[in-house]
């Protein structure tokens, strides 16, 4: 009886152990979706893709490092649609946003929900650069995690045309 | 009623079509005048006296690889965009080809050719109404190469840059001219995309930028100062203007007796019939207003593309 009482308590400190990590992973995700929302994420230029891409480095935070690395593919998409980036070495040009107009994210808050959803399209038009490894940095209680990422931004333009997110030049004609 | 359903939708299809799609600006890549000059691929040629160089477009075509690349990449990338290019190269052999075709064409029956007056011979060029101008320079430092990359997207009427983009890229030992050249494209076009983007959501918030002229026929018995009920001529069409451009938009720039010029017109993109308008379709209705009574001044409206009207005064 004993024995049976012991094997409980062992399985119950590990499926508590189990819940609050996946708990507090689960936490930091958010934290990093909130992160993004709120732009805070910093973008640059690394230079100059294949046409139709960007070559980017984006700086992501988390308490956890990975999560950031993970996040740095969102971050990069939401830059290009949103931010934009400013020129640099390499012979990087200052780059608009693709949204021309900064309230998009709030009017079309429904479609950015689902395009951004963890796994969500947005995954379409990123990839990380395999030669490129992760720059993680300690800012205080957080990691600072530079990532560079390419995205694919003639298709992810097209795409958020034909959604009528953005309009085309040749839109009115 | 099937049948009623279908006109009726036919007519439906046909009223939003008109309504949706405003009239098109045609654009084409040229190379500056200064990477003309640079590279030698000028003309030039004895004016009265005082020497006058002008670009010469087809050598450059014929003798340039690296210029064909760059017209190409921005064609290119233009398509992409839904918004493909008239090519430099091919409006120019097309001018030649149907200026002969021209030339040798008669009526089947009295053998007549075809008439041409000397403003139709000038009106003769390769033109869009935006000039995409581009301009490259390779900067060479030691072993080091790099393009400093020029383009411009000029309005031909009222003669504003309305879009840009330019740059210098990075600086290479091993790299070609013309991969430096494919880069710079590559590097500017999205950032000239959205400046002409921006350019094209200000004419449809704002109306078509355009100019009108004035002008009279010298055996015209009348001028712009003639007065009409108390007004003169020429305060008159000010007052249409006000009236009838978007948000009563435009500047008198010049006005004298004998011409008036009017810069910054903004019209509307629709004409009160629902159709795409322009400077012509616009100014059709001033010339209408000036043949009427109490004014009755018979006159020409002479066009030059989506965004110049010129109205002259006196009789056709």
């Amino acid at each position: 009886m004993k024995r049976i009482i012991n094997k409980a308590s062992i399985l119950t400190i590990i499926f508590l152990a189990f819940t609050l990590v996946s708990s507090a992973q689960i936490n930091k995700k958010k934290k990093a979706n909130e992160d993004t929302e709120n732009w805070r994420y910093e973008i640059e230029c690394v230079g100059i893709g294949k046409p139709g891409t960007k070559v980017v480095k984006v700086w992501s935070y988390s308490k956890k490092a990975t999560i950031a690395i993970n996040q740095a593919k969102k971050n990069a998409v939401h830059g290009i649609i949103f931010q934009g980036y400013s020129g640099g070495a390499q012979g990087c040009t200052s780059q608009k946003p693709l949204a021309s107009d900064p309230a998009l994210e709030q009017q079309k808050a429904e479609f950015f929900e689902n395009f951004f959803a963890d796994e969500g399209k947005f995954m379409k038009f990123v990839s990380t650069s395999g030669d490129a490894t992760p720059e993680p940095m300690k800012v205080g209680k957080e990691y600072k995690v530079g990532v560079v990422v390419t995205v694919m931004s003639d298709n992810l333009r097209k795409d958020l045309e034909a959604a009528g997110i953005i309009k085309g030049l040749s839109s009115g004609f | 009623m099937k049948k009623i359903f279908i006109v009726g939708s036919l007519l439906l299809m046909g009223v939003s079509l008109s309504f949706g799609q405003a009239k098109k600006p045609t654009l084409m890549v040229v190379p500056s005048d200064v990477w003309c000059n640079t590279n030698g691929y000028m003309m030039e040629f004895d004016d009265q006296g005082t020497k006058v160089k002008i670009p010469d477009y087809k050598k450059a075509m014929q003798e340039n690889a690296d210029i064909l690349l760059v017209i190409s990449s921005i064609n290119e990338m233009m398509a992409e965009r839904g918004f493909p290019l008239k090519n430099l190269e091919s409006a120019m052999k097309s001018l030649a080809s149907n200026s002969a075709e021209d030339n040798m064409m008669a009526s089947k029956g009295s053998g007549s050719g075809l008439s041409e007056s000397p403003i139709d011979a000038l009106k003769k060029t390769a033109k869009a109404d935006i000039i995409i101008q581009m301009t490259w320079t390779v900067n060479t430092t030691g072993p080091k190469k790099s393009i400093t990359f020029i383009l411009q997207g000029l309005d031909s009427y009222t003669d504003k840059q309305i879009a840009g983009a330019s740059g210098t890229g990075a600086p290479s030992f091993s790299a070609e001219t013309p991969v430096l050249l494919k880069e710079a494209v590559t590097a500017h076009i999205d950032n000239f995309a959205a400046a002409l983007q921006t350019h094209f959501d200000d004419m449809f918030a704002n109306g078509r930028e355009v100019i009108i002229k004035i002008q009279k026929w010298d055996d015209f018995d009348g001028d712009l100062e003639t007065e009409f009920e108390g007004n003169e001529l020429g305060s008159i069409i000010e007052e249409w203007m006000g009236a009838n451009t978007q948000s009563g938009r435009f500047s008198t720039t010049d006005m004298t007796e004998n011409m008036a010029l009017f810069e910054q017109v903004r019209i509307p993109l629709y004409n009160a019939a629902g159709k795409a308008s322009d400077a012509r379709d616009f100014a059709k209705g001033l010339s209408k207003f000036l043949k009427e009574p109490p004014y009755s001044i018979p006159n020409k409206l002479v066009m030059k593309g989506l965004g110049r009207a010129t109205i002259i005064l006196g009789g056709k």
